[in-house]
């Protein structure tokens, strides 16, 4: 696992793929609970959009997402940066772009979600529901993934 | 082989769209349809696959839907669709006023013939204020959502473990995330999974 192995100085998304698990959120005051939650720490997150929340865009976020008390050093990356996802319940993946800061690593560390066999911890990124449902059904709400720089 | 996509396809190219329940096909696997997906549009754009909005009327097996953005979209259901509202359900279920998200194939007359419709489907997180064996109250982004039990429906995933319809081991404090159903034109949503790390 990847989880033992970075330290701060190692940023493991310009080293190899990192494995952890990835949800949806919606943005863009649409209706019901995402009535308020308005376009994201970017201005521009849509739940149309392929877009996705990383925890490390700036000082402020990672003060927030704390990734660092899971184990994760992730790289810092700014709005726009693209990401690929891959589901490993299928094999299916999306390229999205950033558009906000999230997810809240550290309020689930030690979290694991798997597909039979397959598992990953702890939730290191956020998909916008049209990027989600491109890799599974928003029914299922929480996956394994492989993230990688596209 | 004939995809999943191309049979949605023909089904609305060939006019013969008949409404049937989501689970008619048998199992609707995602992952499995979702893996054969076409190559997707430029990061960070619409895309056009894709949907969101609320249902303003519903027209034979088309839904007329008017997004949170202003766009207005027809979403036709066809031999296949996949429809959740809390679950899998048939299109009657499907109401005007019911918020959504559809993933399909958009056809060149800008019709998206439904893959999936999910109805008035929700993925909060928050930390629990309040719980009974009944409701759960939720701090999501410091507004107050009604979360409830539904009997046989809702189910707790404590990490990897199996989904446990015994939610007594949530505690008041804690963080969660809860996948559900909202209530339209309320703070209430009925829960489908909650996710604690825990």
């Amino acid at each position: 696992m990847v989880r033992s192995t970075p330290t701060p100085t190692d940023p493991i998304d310009l080293l190899a793929p990192v494995r952890g698990e990835v949800s949806w959120f919606c943005c863009g005051n649409a209706w019901g609970p995402c009535s308020s939650t308005g376009r994201g720490a970017c201005g521009t997150c849509n739940s149309g959009s392929l877009q996705h929340a990383w925890p490390n865009t700036s000082d402020a976020c990672w003060s927030i997402t704390r990734p660092d008390r899971c184990g994760y050093s992730l790289s810092r990356r700014t709005c726009g940066f693209r990401h690929r996802t891959t589901s490993l319940c299928g094999g299916a993946s999306v390229v999205t772009s950033i558009a906000d800061c999230g997810p809240q690593t550290d309020l689930f560390c030690g979290e694991r979600s798997c597909c039979g066999a397959t598992c990953a911890s702890d939730r290191l990124i956020d998909l916008t529901p049209a990027a989600y449902s491109r890799i599974a059904s928003l029914s299922t709400g929480l996956r394994p993934c492989e993230i990688s720089t596209a | 082989m004939t995809t999943r996509r191309q049979m949605l396809k023909s089904a609305l190219l060939g006019g013969g769209a008949t409404v049937v329940a989501a689970t008619a096909m048998g199992s609707l696997g995602p992952e499995a349809a979702f893996a054969a997906a076409p190559p997707q549009p430029e990061p960070g754009v619409p895309d056009p696959d894709f949907a969101e909005g609320r249902i303003r009327s519903i027209r034979g097996n088309t839904l007329l839907v008017l997004g949170s953005n202003l766009v207005f979209h027809r979403i036709r259901v066809v031999d296949g669709t996949s429809l959740w509202k809390l679950g899998p359900v048939g299109f009657d279920e499907a109401k005007p006023g019911d918020g959504l998200y559809a993933r399909g194939i958009r056809m060149p007359d800008g019709i998206l013939a439904a893959e999936s419709v999910w109805l008035n489907i929700v993925n909060i997180k928050g930390h629990v204020r309040n719980i009974t064996s009944e409701k759960i109250h939720l701090d999501h982004n410091g507004q107050d959502v009604l979360c409830h039990v539904v009997p046989g429906k809702s189910v707790a995933m404590h990490s990897d473990a199996p989904p446990t319809a015994d939610l007594s081991l949530l505690r008041v404090g804690q963080h969660v995330q809860i996948l559900g159903a909202w209530r339209p034109d309320t703070n209430e949503v009925d829960i489908a999974t909650v996710f604690s790390p825990h």
